[in-house]
């Protein structure tokens, strides 16, 4: 087995030096620089993947873990329990439900922005970085208590707002109340505190457009609408596939948000499938039927990131 | 945040950023445009800047039902008492101490594995990549429970070391994603050179590979940094709050103390000061860390 590998620019045509023989006796290198991360991986990541699953067979409350002892085998019926109560597909379709809406959000506006981004002048693009930058950089946990307050019932800065249109009574409105507004409340959270990433990522993507192309589309006659649709759209394909998906992995596994907005204890009609599992394992000490929950969680999740990984392996960012 | 970036700032740093768009370049277009731009970072920094009006404010501001634009009475006093609230320097020290154990030991550990499967070649090397990416992926939150009880087992539930453990593998994926593609941009033939020069492997390492990643190396422990420092829910639930960093303190207080807005806005700004500002200073840094390797070199 040669040790140097191919180098990593893909156009570099010359043949890797041979290796000589003095490299040829170290083929174990490459492991034994791998194996101190491969085993924190395997200890804190894979074992308790393993341990999740069969905790999930098991019964496991506060008394095995007081005791210290092996908790009873129950077999399939935790996963019945789960799979037959209605409370758990409503939140199963909640989750899926809010994933679908925010992620098309997140993305047809981050593309709309980064658009934007390419047509306004130098000063106001330079404006609109610097004011995305701040929202990426704010910590998840400080963003969520900051439209905690402002859709604070009774001193809140939204229902003051909102307060002001004529013919609008939003004086100690709870936005908590109405499922449906509580969710718009999480929704508009989550999209807001994605656009950076998504619109700066996008606009990146649109600066590697090439120019003559879309010139020569207007030269043809082309509208704008007609250039966006051709030209840029299929350029940015890739890239657009790619930051939907991490949307959609991100998004489904939304925790923070909820658990913030509703002060750590989500109603029913709040819960999403992490805040659930949480809840169960932590909150009832239920350790079983939590784990069980996530274990659905990542089986529904898994699709997803195979997609993405077969996606990464497609565009060569996997040399 | 994940392994797209650095994809992303490859193409960056080769653009140069002057694409406008040219279809239909009309000057009421522009000032459209230009309206639209500053209208949404207007929109975007507004909960930004609420935060920042609140924390200035003194309390009887702060809870009034005709919120101003500006405090009238602009005071330190919601700092003062964030700083003095309980616990609140205790878990501060507690974050710094958990983050930098976590930062350095990924740093050490991942850099070693990014070494490996970026300069070499081996049976086995796509299948550590594929581990690597996967277990990103991973919602984290899921574990918690084996965690929680291999922990617990352990008697590392309640200590700083049981979660500098967990936040350090954590953030080894993205570090060892990250490193790869440093350490794949500093070119072949400069560890060539030296080969044929006389350098050991080992010098080769030490005197172009490390130095040549420097800027990454800074680059991804701030970011290690910024994910161990924001991290609440692993802590909140395997530490009891004397054990705990700011970002629980700051969850612990919005639910215990109610309507204390204003010292709990102060708390959440003093805590996110940090990262912000490391987050400000990497983005610089990310998009010229891949091309300042080669031209040193």
């Amino acid at each position: 087995m040669s040790v140097v590998e191919r180098p990593a620019t893909r156009h570099a045509a010359p043949p890797p030096a041979r290796p000589t023989a003095k490299k040829r006796k170290s083929d174990k290198t490459p492991w034994l620089l791998a194996i101190p991360a491969l085993v924190l991986l395997a200890g804190l990541l894979g074992y308790p993947l393993i341990r999740m699953v069969i905790l999930s067979f098991q019964n496991m409350r506060l008394r095995e873990l007081f005791s210290g002892r092996t908790p009873p085998w129950v077999g399939f019926d935790n996963y019945t329990r789960v799979l037959s109560d209605g409370v758990f597909w409503a939140v199963t379709g909640r989750t899926v439900a809010f994933t679908i809406v925010s992620v098309l959000i997140s993305v047809l506006l981050g593309l709309a922005i980064a658009l934007l981004m390419r047509r306004v002048t130098r000063g106001v693009r330079l404006f609109m970085v610097v004011a995305m930058m701040f929202v990426w950089a704010l910590p998840q946990l400080v963003a969520a208590q900051i439209f905690r307050w402002m859709t604070d019932s009774d001193f809140g800065v939204v229902n003051y707002l909102l307060d002001k249109i004529p013919g609008v009574d939003y004086a100690n409105h709870s936005w908590f109340v109405n499922p449906w507004q509580g969710w718009a409340v999480i929704t508009t959270l989550v999209v807001w505190a994605g656009i950076p990433f998504l619109a700066i990522t996008l606009n990146a993507g649109l600066t590697q457009v090439p120019k003559e192309l879309l010139e020569a589309a207007t030269m043809d006659g082309a509208t704008p609408w007609q250039s966006l649709r051709n030209i840029i759209l299929p350029i940015l394909k890739p890239l657009v596939t790619i930051v939907t998906t991490l949307s959609v992995i991100w998004n489904f596994g939304l925790f923070t948000q909820a658990w913030v907005l509703r002060d750590g204890h989500p109603e029913p009609s709040f819960q999403t499938l992490t805040t659930y599992s949480y809840t169960q394992a932590f909150g009832q000490s239920r350790y079983s039927l939590g784990s069980a929950i996530a274990v659905i969680t990542v089986i529904l999740m898994l699709g997803v990131m195979v997609f993405y990984i077969r996606q990464m392996f497609k565009i060569g960012e996997v040399e | 945040m994940v392994a797209v970036a650095p994809a992303v700032r490859r193409k960056r740093a080769k653009s140069t950023d002057d694409g406008v768009l040219t279809v239909g370049r009309s000057r009421a277009g522009t000032i459209a445009a230009n309206t639209a731009g500053i209208l949404f970072s207007v929109f975007m920094l507004f909960p930004v800047y609420w935060v920042l009006n609140t924390a200035f404010k003194p309390a009887n501001e702060v809870l009034s039902l005709t919120p101003t634009l500006l405090p009238k009475d602009p005071t330190f006093d919601n700092f003062v008492s964030a700083f003095r609230a309980p616990l609140f320097l205790e878990n501060m020290l507690n974050g710094v101490i958990v983050t930098l154990l976590a930062v350095a030991g990924a740093l050490v550990v991942g850099f070693l594995a990014a070494l490996s499967i970026a300069r070499f070649k081996f049976y086995g090397r796509k299948a550590i990549i594929l581990v690597v990416l996967v277990v990103q992926l991973i919602p984290f939150i899921s574990l918690l429970i084996p965690l929680f009880l291999m922990l617990q087992q352990a008697k590392l539930t309640n200590s700083l070391i049981g979660v500098s453990i967990t936040y350090l593998v954590l953030i080894l994926p993205y570090t060892v994603w990250t490193l790869r593609g440093f350490i794949s941009g500093i070119p072949r033939e400069l560890d060539e050179a030296a080969l044929i020069d006389g350098c050991s492997r080992a010098q080769v390492f030490w005197r172009i590979i490390l130095p040549l990643t420097g800027p990454g190396l800074v680059a991804t422990s701030v970011y290690g940094f910024i994910q161990a420092w924001n991290e609440f829910i692993i802590i909140n639930t395997l530490n009891s709050p004397d054990k705990q960093n700011l970002m629980a303190w700051l969850l612990q207080n919005q639910t215990t103390r109610g309507t204390a807005w204003g010292p709990l806005m102060a708390g959440a700004i003093i805590t996110s000061i940090p990262v912000v500002i490391f987050f400000l200073i990497i983005q610089r840094n990310i998009a010229t860390g891949l091309t300042a390797g080669a031209v040193k070199g």
